[in-house]
C-alpha cells in the first residue's frame, strides 16, 4: 500500500468506527548513520521505520493518537480504542478540521526541491570515505599534538508522508537531507579537554560543503578554545554567530504563537503592531524557500503555506495563528508552526562586525539557560571570544548573558550578510548592546 | 501474556536473527524488543478536553566488533524483516560467520522494584479522570491569582525484552507515569507561571492524597511567590543547593562525565581520574537503579544486565565510572548496568538511572547561616554540560539570596554556570537530610531521551558564577 492508501484507510477506519471527522497522516523513512573516530569506523545504522498519526473528532471531543504496529487487525483495535477514549473525556467545541477554503492556493511541491532525486546513488562507501576526509582534514590542522580524538559522522535520511482529512484534504511529500560534521576535542595543558564541532547539511547531496573545509573548521575551532578563562562580570556589546544565534531568535518564536496567548504565558501578548524590536528588525516566516529545512507547501492543519511578515522594522505584525487556538481568540488561522525565517540582511560579516564593535565578546556558543516566555525573561551560558581593539583576543567560558527580551531586542545594534545555512531559522550574525555578562 | 506472545515471535525467529546478526564475524550480537503503549490526558481551561495515545512496537537488532557497532531496526516483526535488519547490522564486522546460541536460558534472578496493582494498559480513561479535575479545581481556590491552570498526566505501559548471542533472555514491565500542575497568576498586570510535577514507576496507587496535596500546594507556592521575587547579582557568589532537585548539580557537574563511552574515547574531563581525589572525603555520590518506584530505576537495563548502586565519588576519591558493555569490555570491568536506550530505534549508551549525593556531616540551618552573601536555590528546569571542557549550567526558576547567614529576598530566572571539577572541590558542607527529587527528570544524550531520577542534602558550593544582573 502506499502511504497515502493507508493514510484514507485510517481516516476511514476513523469515521466507520464513530469519527465524526478526522485526520490521518502516514509517514516512512530510511536513515542512516556512519560514525567514525580516530582512524576508524565507530557505528553504522540504517533502518527504514515509519509509522501513523490520527486526530479524532468524536461527538464533539478530540484525541490524537499514533502507532507504529500497522499490521491490520492491530489498527483496527487501535482506532476502536482510540475512538473509545476521545469518547471518554468533555466536549471542546474549537476543535474540528480546518475550512477547506484554508487548503487552497498551495504552492508547488515539486519547486520547493526538497527532495534530491539522486538520494539512492549515495552508497556506504562513499559515506565512509567522506567521514574519514572529514577526520583526514581536521587533523591536518596544526597542533595535532594536542589532539585528544576526532569524531566525525556522515548520515541521510529519505522521508515521505501523506495527510488526509475527510473533509477534503490530501497532501503527499518526499524529502531528503544529508549531514555530516566533525567533533575534535583537544587537550588543555589544566587537564580541561574543551570540544568543538562543524557541520554542513542540505536537502542536496551535491549542495553540501567539502568535507575538507567542515573538518578544518571543527578543528581551528576545537583549538581555538585552548586557555579559556572567565571574563569579568559587566554589561557589553555582545556579538553573536550564525550557528548559535538560533538559540536568541528562537525565544521570540514561542509567545508569538495563539497557544501562548491564549494561555496568557506570552511577553508579547497585546504587543501587535507596536515596536518590540529595534527597527533593524525584519523577520518573515518563509515556507516556500527553495531547499529550504523548514519548507513545505502545506502546513501540519494541510493549510495551504505562504509567507508570512512577523516584525516589519521592529514593529511586531503577525502571530502564529493555528486552527483552535485562533478559534478561541477569535483570530483568523496563519499557520500554527515556524517554517524558515528570512531576514532584512546588513551588509557586513561577522569579522567585520567585530572589527566595527572595537570592545565586547563574540558569543560562538549558548550552554544551557532558559528564556521564561510569560516575563521574557533569560539567563543563558556562553562560551565565545573576548573582542579588543576590533579583533578577536582570548577564548572565554563559564560566563553566562541575562535580560529580558524586550531590552535585548530593542538593542539590536547591527544584523550580518551571513544567515547560518544549515538550520531552518537562518539567523545572520546579531550585534546586541548593553548586555549584561556574569564572570567573575 | 508472556513476552514473546506479546512481540508475536518465538525462540526460533530470535535465533535465526541472531545467526544473521553474527553472520560476519561480529563477537556479539543482541535483540531489543519493545512494546509500549503510552496515554496522555490533558485539562485546560477548566475541562479535561484533549486525549494523546501512543503504540509502538519494533526490535533493535545490534552487533559488536570490539567496540564497534552495527545497528538495525524495524517496526515489522517478521522473519525476513528482521533478517534484513540483522544483516543491515552485521556489516560493522567482516570476517566468517560465528554460531548463535542454540537454546536461551530466561534471567530469573532480576528484582521487581516497581510491582504494580494494575498496568496503566488497564486502567480506563474514567478512573484517571477525576484526578486532573479536582487538581484544577484545588489550584484556582488556592490563590485568587490564579488565572490558568493546566494539568497533564502521562502513563505509561512498557514491555521489553532483550535476547543476546550468550543465550541470554531478559524480559521486564517498566511502566511510568507523571502527573504535571502548571499555573499562571495575574497581580497587578504582571504574570508570573510556574509549576510542579511528580513522577515514578508506580500505578494509579500513587497519588495519595497526601501526594495531591503537594503538588497543589508547591504549584501554587512557587507561582506566587515569583511576584516577589527578583534577579541576584551577577557574578561568583557561594552557592547553597536546597535538599532534593538540587540533583541536577551531579547530574551536569560530575554524572554525564563519568559516563564511561566518553571515558574510553578520552574526551571527558574525568578521563583518567578514577583513584583521584576528587572532592572532600564526606562527598560520596552514587547511582542507583534500586529505589522502590522510583522514574530512574529500572530491575534490569537495556542490553540484560543487572542493575544495582554504583559509587561514582567513595570518600571524596573517584570510584567507578558508569558502565554499558561496551564499555565494560574495554576497562575489563563488570557491567554497571548502565546500558539504557530510549526505544528499540536507539543502540543503548551508558547512562545515568537515579544519581544523588549520600548525607553528610553537616546541618541545613548551620550551612545557610555560615554564608555572608550567596544564593540559596531550591527548584530547577534544566542544565547542560560540555564534556570534555566541564562547563557545566543549571537553571533555577525558584531561589533566595542570602545575606548576613539569613534568607532574605526570593530570586528567580536565573543560569548558574561552573566547572565541573572545580565545582565538586568547591562542595565544602554537606548536610545530612538527603533527599530524593520526586520529579519527572528526563535526560537527553546524543538525541535519546530517558527518564532519570536525581537528589541532594543540602550543599554549601563556595563559588560558582550566577548569571544574575547588576552587582
Amino acid at each position: 500500500m502506499t502511504l497515502l492508501e493507508i493514510a484514507k484507510l485510517a481516516a476511514g477506519l476513523a469515521t466507520r468506527h464513530g469519527a465524526g471527522e478526522a485526520s490521518a497522516g502516514a509517514w516512512r523513512s530510511r536513515q542512516v548513520e556512519v560514525a567514525w573516530r580516530d582512524g576508524r569506523l565507530e557505528k553504522i545504522a540504517e533502518a527504514t521505520t515509519r509509522g501513523l498519526g490520527l486526530d479524532l473528532y468524536v461527538d464533539g471531543r478530540y484525541a490524537a493518537v499514533s502507532t507504529s504496529d500497522l499490521r491490520p487487525a492491530a489498527l483496527e483495535r487501535f482506532v476502536i480504542e482510540s475512538v473509545a477514549l476521545a469518547r471518554a473525556i468533555s466536549p471542546d467545541p474549537h476543535r474540528r478540521l480546518p475550512d477547506p477554503a484554508l487548503y487552497q492556493g498551495r504552492a508547488d511541491e515539486a519547486a520547493l526541491e526538497l527532495a534530491d532525486p539522486a538520494y539512492d546513488a549515495v552508497d556506504a562507501p562513499t559515506r565512509r570515505r567522506l567521514a574519514e576526509a572529514l577526520e583526514v582534514a581536521a587533523r591536518e590542522v596544526p597542533g595535532a599534538g594536542r589532539v585528544l580524538s576526532v569524531s566525525t559522522s556522515v548520515s541521510d535520511t529519505q522521508g515521505e508522508a501523506a495527510l488526509v482529512h475527510t473533509n477534503g484534504f490530501e497532501g503527499w511529500r518526499r524529502s531528503t537531507a544529508f549531514w555530516m560534521g566533525a567533533e575534535m576535542t583537544v587537550q588543555d595543558p589544566d587537564g580541561r579537554r574543551p570540544e568543538e564541532s562543524a557541520a554542513t547539511g542540505s536537502r542536496f547531496f551535491g549542495a553540501l560543503e567539502a568535507p575538507e573545509a567542515v573538518g578544518r573548521r571543527a578543528a581551528e575551532r576545537a583549538h581555538s578554545r585552548l586557555g579559556a578563562v572567565k571574563g569579568a562580570s559587566g554589561l557589553v556589546t555582545l556579538v553573536v554567530e550564525p550557528r548559535a544565534a538560533g538559540r536568541l531568535v528562537g525565544a521570540l518564536l514561542g509567545p508569538m504563537t495563539a497557544g501562548a496567548l491564549q494561555q496568557k504565558r506570552s511577553f508579547l501578548e497585546g504587543l501587535a503592531g507596536q515596536a518590540i524590536a529595534s527597527p533593524l528588525l525584519d523577520l518573515t516566516d518563509d515556507p516556500l524557500l527553495r531547499r529550504g529545512f523548514g519548507s513545505r507547501s502545506y502546513d501540519g492543519e494541510g493549510l495551504a503555506a505562504r509567507p508570512r511578515r512577523l516584525v516589519e522594522a521592529g514593529v511586531l505584525r503577525e502571530y502564529y495563528v493555528d486552527c483552535y487556538y485562533g478559534r478561541k481568540l477569535g483570530l483568523a488561522p496563519t499557520t500554527g508552526r515556524p517554517s524558515n525565517l528570512s531576514w532584512r540582511l546588513g551588509q557586513k560579516g561577522r569579522d567585520a562586525l567585530v572589527a566595527d564593535v572595537g570592545e565586547g565578546v563574540l558569543v560562538t556558543g549558548f550552554l544551557g539557560g532558559n528564556s521564561n516566555s510569560t516575563t521574557g525573561d533569560f539567563s543563558l551560558g556562553v562560551r565565545g571570544f573576548a573582542i579588543r581593539g576590533g579583533r578577536l583576543a582570548e577564548p572565554i567560558g563559564e560566563m553566562n548573558v541575562s535580560g529580558d527580551q524586550l531590552t535585548l531586542w530593542r538593542r539590536l545594534a547591527a544584523v550580518g550578510d551571513d544567515p547560518y545555512p544549515y538550520a531552518a531559522l537562518r539567523t545572520p550574525t546579531l550585534v546586541f548592546e548593553g548586555v549584561q555578562l556574569a564572570g567573575t | 501474556m508472556t513476552s514473546f506472545d506479546r512481540f508475536g515471535v518465538t525462540e526460533r525467529l530470535i535465533r535465526e536473527t541472531l545467526a544473521a546478526a553474527l553472520s560476519r564475524g561480529g563477537d556479539f550480537a543482541d535483540l531489543f524488543f519493545e512494546h509500549a503503549v503510552g496515554s496522555d490526558l490533558g485539562l485546560e481551561d477548566g475541562a479535561v478536553n484533549r486525549a494523546y495515545a501512543s503504540v509502538s512496537l519494533g526490535v533493535g537488532v545490534r552487533v559488536l566488533k570490539g567496540d564497534q557497532t552495527g545497528y538495525g531496526y524495524t517496526e515489522d516483526l517478521s522473519l525476513p524483516a528482521m533478517l534484513e535488519c540483522a544483516r543491515t547490522a552485521a556489516a560493522i564486522a567482516d570476517g566468517p560467520a560465528r554460531d548463535a546460541p542454540l537454546a536461551f536460558h530466561v534471567r530469573r534472578d532480576l528484582p521487581s522494584r516497581y510491582p504494580l496493582e494494575r498496568a496503566w494498559d488497564q486502567v480506563p480513561p474514567e478512573e484517571r479522570l477525576p484526578l486532573l479535575a479536582g487538581l484544577n479545581e484545588r489550584a484556582f481556590a488556592a490563590d485568587a491569582r490564579v488565572r490558568k491552570v493546566n494539568v497533564h498526566l502521562r502513563s505509561e505501559a512498557t514491555s521489553v525484552l532483550v535476547a543476546d548471542s550468550t543465550g541470554r533472555l531478559a524480559e521486564d514491565s517498566q511502566p511510568m507515569t507523571v502527573l504535571s500542575l502548571s499555573v499562571l497568576a495575574e497581580q497587578g498586570g504582571r504574570r508570573e507561571q510556574n509549576g510542579y510535577n511528580v513522577a515514578g514507576r508506580a500505578g494509579l496507587e500513587f497519588y495519595t492524597p497526601e501526594r495531591l496535596g503537594r503538588v497543589v500546594r508547591e504549584a501554587v507556592a512557587r507561582t506566587a511567590v515569583l511576584f516577589e521575587a527578583g534577579a541576584p547579582p551577577a557574578g561568583e557568589l557561594p552557592v547553597v543547593l536546597a535538599a532534593g532537585s538540587s540533583g541536577i548539580l551531579l547530574h551536569e557537574a560530575i554524572g554525564h562525565g563519568m559516563e564511561a563511552d566518553f571515558n574510553r574515547k578520552g574526551t571527558s574531563i574525568y578521563a583518567d581520574k578514577i583513584g583521584k581525589v576528587v572532592a572532600r572525603p564526606f562527598v560520596n555520590i552514587v547511582d542507583d537503579a534500586t529505589g522502590a518506584g522510583a522514574r530512574g530505576s529500572i530491575n534490569v537495563d537495556d542490553e540484560g544486565n543487572a542493575a544495582g548502586v554504583t559509587h561514582l565519588v567513595r570518600d571524596g576519591v573517584l570510584a567507578t565510572y558508569l558502565h554499558d558493555a561496551i564499555s565494560a569490555r574495554h576497562y575489563g570491568v563488570s557491567p554497571t548496568g548502565n546500558g539504557r536506550r530510549e526505544s528499540y530505534r536507539h543502540p543503548p549508551l551508558p547512562r545515568m538511572r537515579s544519581t544523588y549525593m549520600l548525607p553528610g556531616p553537616h546541618r541545613k540551618e548551620e550551612i545557610i547561616a555560615s554564608v555572608k552573601r550567596g544564593l540559596y536555590c531550591q527548584n530547577f528546569s534544566n542544565g547542560q554540560v560540555n564534556i570534555g571542557a566541564g562547563d557545566f549550567t543549571f537553571y533555577v526558576k525558584n531561589g533566595w539570596l542570602i545575606e548576613d547567614g539569613k534568607l532574605t529576598r526570593p530570586v528567580k530566572d536565573v543560569n548558574i554556570i561552573g566547572n565541573g571539577p572545580k565545582a565538586l572541590e568547591q562542595v565544602d558542607m554537606v548536610a545530612d537530610d538527603l533527599e530524593i527529587d520526586e520529579g519527572g527528570w528526563t535526560c537527553g544524550k546524543d538525541g535519546q531521551s530517558v527518564p532519570v531520577s536525581q537528589g541532594l542534602p543540602t550543599v554549601r558550593v563556595a563559588s560558582l558564577t550566577v548569571g544574575g544582573r547588576g552587582r
